[in-house]
């Protein structure tokens, strides 16, 4: 083995040396290398949206893309209107004037509906109303009067356009499904007498368009808003914008002030800028081939993805890192940069080459995972390490041997605080081996115990500062008017015309008044509406509006007449409720904004109880944004799971593979284990769940902790090779790779640390989880390497307490 | 509310005039080529069968006929109508007082057979949907001339015949509530002043609507078209569609008043 790890360094010497020789050549070739990949960044493009979570041919994904096919979006977005007074002339006609406003100017508008102009059908003695509710202004104190009344007695309205108290009113905007769906020009628009070729593939909205119509409801929001018309803006579309707008302001700041943090410590450590330079040179030329390389690929940016740049900071620092320290110890000895740097890689290379591909290996886990952005981060985060491995072996060293580099006086040895702390560490893990490892094994046990426990979690709204806006609306909206989101429940009648059954459409209408008096802890079924409702108020309409008359008509041959009456009086919001052929109807069931985890229990519920009451012959889909989302959270839990298994098994035998020894191999695992584990301890004691993004930590954690191992397995060997002497290896390998791993440590904790200035829930999260890990990966690994060495090579340890 | 005889336009109205042809193409405005298609005779005292096929976007259609009646009174308008089919709601009737001026919401009854009531329904919506198809009660009746602005784009060809094409926008907020379109652009063929396609922008949605009249025929003497294809988009794709086609056209019938009456409505077809 020694002998390989020999011929190996041989070789990283020799291809150093050639590369130095060649230094101009070799740095214009890489940089127009970067240029090409680089420019594939032209083509990226972005996709926030919830949809985007999941992998295009998942079967839920096509249901709901079915779904949206057949009647549009679900997910609305809700402004509601908290006025002094809702039923006043100047009330109604500030309500119908936004109303107005919003319809003739929000941008991908597929419908809108408030109080101006919700379907009102009524009988009115022998007359059936069929109109607009405001279609005819109420102009007296009567007539205002009369309209609450009617308002407030229909059940259509009631806790959907008004509160029950009568406080609060909304107005509904529908955006449009797909994408480009606005007006072309007018020869566009004359050339559409020809049926197309071929049927019109759609992409949904994009994100520009949603944040456009956000916006623009916003901002006409922000007109009517006043202390007597308070305005709340709440629904999917507004929560995930404000999302995506923090998470990138969020991250474009932080990740800014961590860049120039990092940048300080390295200055402070190196006391040189090509020490700041040249690893940011290599974070960048990593990170923008890997975008470039996204582009090139067609895969688009996601949420998730704002995380990669913080990573391959984390990563690349560290082999860039390694390489300086050994460099410029080197340059003490001799004042020759192109010597210098080939001894530096000799040392360091291999040690590189194995921290880079474990770390590729273990991202490249997730690459399988079935939360979509989650296996692009893991494709992508392993190509950028590989493509971060391949600057730094080859840009490095021809610019170190390009850039003059003074050698600052030499540090006097074992003067430095580094130094003193380093001796001190080596020496209590060597002493007290045993103990620290039985301490270490302790500790891991107790926190896999807490880690255990975790929850997981997928509920954005909690990522949100809980002062803003979008937060407060949404809490607002969910207490008032008991809800802001659905679950929409498809029912399959599986023939033509079989909404025209009684005995379904009974069941139907019994489903919605036993779900709207369902609730478990503080979930709660805010409104179930279905093609029922719509039969029940055209049966009352008809029977002079009476009461006793809500309800669905004892003669079935009295339904499709209905329906046909229904149709014809001018709406067509029965193509919301049931496709053309009536043989499918929508359900949908509309609940406060929750934790998916928190959903999963009604969804589960509606799953299991459609199908009881409606038996069979009938099938049920559940489908929407709520589960979506839960099926995000599974796959979530499903692929952390299986990825950190994987993860841990693929890293385990690399390090067997490497260290050439199953037992020392095993043993090495542990101090990777403990910061992941302890990590995980925590946040279930501090009640951080695992969601989309704590998870990312785990493989950020095992990334640095695995290559703090190798570093020092690598470098233990070579001195232990030469010595034969356990401690004095110990000294040797924390006083060169181990100075270069508190350089990182410290720069990547306090550049993670950094987030914990975030207004965002998650990003602080994710400072705190991430900034701690790697932290706790130093000191796992530098109380437990030297310990662990102790304790395998008993020999030599009792040889040397002999001494 | 609407016209049948105006449904055998489509929307469109025409006028057939044999002074028209006449005249040299390029003299007259757009606004005199619309009066002609107003002023052209459509017939009267009509009776017609029509069937309805519903296409939906996944290409599902359902097909309703029915049999109409029609008779004008002045500029006004009477209709009554029965369905046929689907067996479900045969005998389902509707009669309607159609009023040429916009100011006047129109008078509609309708018959339920299986409720045995006659409702009298009171709407001042006309541009909502027409017996579930893509025609709007608007798209079944005259415009009113005046409501609209008119504009020459061009001329054209359609399947062979010159026509003009002919922007019209609505003349103030109320008449584009009115009809929910915020622009309409008419092909008015030159020979016959009948308006054989058109494109409705609609109010909401950022909708379109084609109206095509695929098949014109004529008929005692009087210019119709007898098949009607009307498909709303979004985006270049369609939503929905409605094909209707006239048969039995039958013009200058013996239809007395007692025919357009809520007794008559209750008998059935």
């Amino acid at each position: 083995m020694a002998d390989i790890r020999d011929r190996i360094e041989r070789g990283f010497e020799g291809l150093t040396a050639f590369l130095c020789r060649r230094r101009w050549w070799v740095v214009a070739a890489t940089l127009a290398v970067a240029a090409g990949l680089a420019s594939g960044m032209a083509r990226l493009t972005i996709d926030t949206s919830n949809e985007g979570f999941l992998h295009p041919d998942d079967p839920t994904l096509a249901q709901y893309e079915e779904f949206k096919n057949q009647f549009g979006r679900e997910d609305m977005i809700l402004l509601a209107i908290e006025p002094a007074d809702l039923f006043t002339d100047a009330t109604l006609r500030k309500i119908k004037a936004l109303h107005d406003e919003l319809r003739d100017n929000v941008p991908h508008l597929n419908d809108i509906i408030s109080l101006a102009n919700a379907r009102n059908t009524h009988g009115e003695g022998d007359r059936l109303v069929v109109d607009d509710l405001l279609a005819a202004w109420p102009e007296t104190e009567a007539e205002i009067a009369a309209l609450k009344d009617r308002v407030l007695a229909n059940p259509l309205y009631r806790d959907r356009l008004v509160s029950r108290d009568a406080r609060m009113t909304t107005i509904v905007l529908e955006l449009d499904a797909f994408s480009g769906a606005g007006a072309g020009g007018v020869a566009d628009a004359l050339a559409g007498f020809d049926e197309p070729a071929k049927p019109v593939t759609r992409a949904k909205l994009t994100d520009a368009e949603n944040r456009a119509a956000v916006e623009t409801v916003r901002a006409i929001a922000a007109k009517y808003e006043a202390a007597d018309f308070r305005l709340y803006m709440a629904g999917t579309p507004s929560v995930t914008e404000a999302l995506k707008r923090a998470m990138q302001e969020d991250m474009r700041k932080f990740m800014g002030l961590a860049l120039l943090t990092i940048g300080l410590c390295l200055l402070a450590m190196f006391r040189r800028i090509v020490g700041v330079v040249l690893p940011f040179l290599v974070v960048v030329l990593s990170f923008v081939s890997t975008m470039g390389a996204m582009g090139y690929m067609g895969t688009p940016i996601k949420l998730p993805t704002v995380i990669l740049p913080s990573f391959l900071l984390a990563v690349s620092v560290g082999a860039a890192v390694h390489v300086l320290a050994i460099f410029f110890q080197q340059l003490r000895k001799e004042d020759d940069r192109a010597a210098a740097a080939i001894h530096a890689m000799g040392h360091s290379g291999l040690a590189i080459v194995m921290t880079s591909l474990t770390t590729a290996v273990g991202l490249g886990s997730f690459a399988t995972a079935e939360v979509a952005p989650i296996a692009d981060l893991g494709a992508y985060a392993s190509l950028g390490v590989l493509l971060s491995l391949a600057y730094t072996i080859i840009l490095l060293p021809p610019l170190l041997a390009i850039i003059p580099t003074r050698p600052h006086a030499a540090a006097p040895e074992g003067g430095g605080v580094f130094e003193r702390l380093l001796d001190a560490v080596a020496d209590f893990s060597t002493r007290h081996a045993r103990a620290v490892v039985a301490t270490g094994v302790v500790v891991i046990v107790v926190f896999v115990a807490s880690a255990a426990q975790l929850r997981f979690s997928h509920d954005v709204l909690t990522w949100l500062p809980h002062d803003w806006p979008v937060y407060q609306a949404t809490r607002k909206v969910d207490r008032d008017l008991r809800g802001s989101v659905v679950i929409e429940v498809i029912v399959d009648s599986g023939r033509e015309n079989g909404l025209y059954d009684r005995e379904l459409l009974v069941r139907l209408d019994g489903l919605a008044r036993e779900l709207e008096a369902w609730s478990e802890g503080d979930l709660f079924v805010g409104k179930a509406t279905s093609v029922a409702d719509i039969l029940k108020e055209i049966h009352q309409a008809l029977n002079e509006n009476q009461p006793e008359f809500y309800r669905i008509p004892e003669n079935e041959k009295l339904i499709p007449q209905e329906f046909l009456l229904f149709e014809n009086s001018g709406s067509d919001d029965l193509q919301d409720v049931v496709d053309s052929s009536f043989s499918k109807a929508r359900f949908t069931v509309k609940v406060p904004w929750r934790d998916t985890l928190e959903l999963v229990p009604l969804l589960t519920h509606i799953q299991d109880r459609f199908p009881e009451v409606l038996g069979p012959g009938v099938a049920v889909t559940v489908t929407g944004i709520t589960s979506l989302f839960s099926r995000t959270l599974y796959a979530a839990i499903h692929s952390a799971a299986k990825s950190y298994v994987i993860a841990f098994g693929a890293i385990t035998l690399m390090m067997i593979l490497l260290i050439g020894r199953i037992r020392l191999g095993l043993a090495a695992m542990l101090p990777n284990l403990a910061p992941i584990v302890i990590v995980m301890g925590m946040m279930w004691w501090v009640g951080i769940p695992l969601n989309m993004f704590t998870m990312l930590t785990g493989s950020i954690a095992i990334g640095l902790a695995v290559d703090d191992t190798i570093h020092f397995m690598h470098n233990f060997r070579r001195y232990f090779a030469q010595t034969g002497d356990v401690r004095a290896a110990v000294h040797s390998t924390l006083h060169t790779s181990g100075r270069a791993m508190l350089v990182t440590s410290i720069v990547l904790s306090v550049g993670f640390y950094i987030y914990l200035f975030s207004a965002m829930n998650n990003v602080f999260q994710f400072g705190l989880l991430t900034g701690s890990a790697i932290a706790l990966a130093l000191l796992a690994l530098f109380l437990m390497g030297p310990a662990l060495m102790v304790l395998l090579n008993p020999e030599t340890a009792k040889k040397e307490t002999g001494q | 509310m609407t016209g049948m005889r105006k449904a055998l336009l489509a929307g469109l109205l025409a006028a057939l005039s044999v002074q028209a042809q006449a005249l040299p193409a390029a003299a007259q405005t757009a606004r005199e080529i619309m009066e002609k298609m107003d002023a052209r005779d459509d017939g009267d005292n009509a009776v017609t069968n029509l069937e309805m096929t519903l296409i939906d976007k996944q290409g599902d259609t359902r097909v309703r006929r029915i049999v109409s009646y029609t008779k004008d009174k002045g500029r006004d308008m009477q209709r009554i109508m029965f369905f046929l089919e689907p067996a479900d709601v045969r005998g389902t009737g509707f009669l309607t007082y159609d009023y040429y001026s916009g100011e006047k919401d129109d008078d509609q009854w309708l018959y339920l057979p299986e409720l045995r009531k006659t409702k009298r329904i009171a709407s001042s919506d006309k541009s909502g949907s027409f017996m579930g198809s893509d025609f709007s009660y608007v798209d079944m009746t005259r415009r009113v001339l005046d409501e609209w602005t008119y504009r020459i784009l061009k001329e054209d060809e359609v399947r062979g015949a010159k026509v003009w094409v002919i922007e019209a926008l609505p003349r103030d907020d109320t008449v584009r509530d009115r009809y929910g379109y915020d622009k309409s652009v008419i092909f008015v063929r030159q020979d016959i002043f009948l308006g054989v396609r058109a494109v409705h922008w609609l109010r909401d949605g950022g909708k379109l609507k084609y109206f095509d009249m695929k098949q014109v025929e004529q008929i005692d003497g009087i210019w119709m078209g007898t098949e009607l294809d009307m498909k709303t988009t979004k985006g270049g794709e369609t939503l929905h569609r409605t094909v209707m086609r006239f048969s039995n056209v039958r013009y200058n019938q013996a239809l007395d008043d007692e025919l357009f009456t809520v007794r008559r409505l209750e008998k059935g077809p």
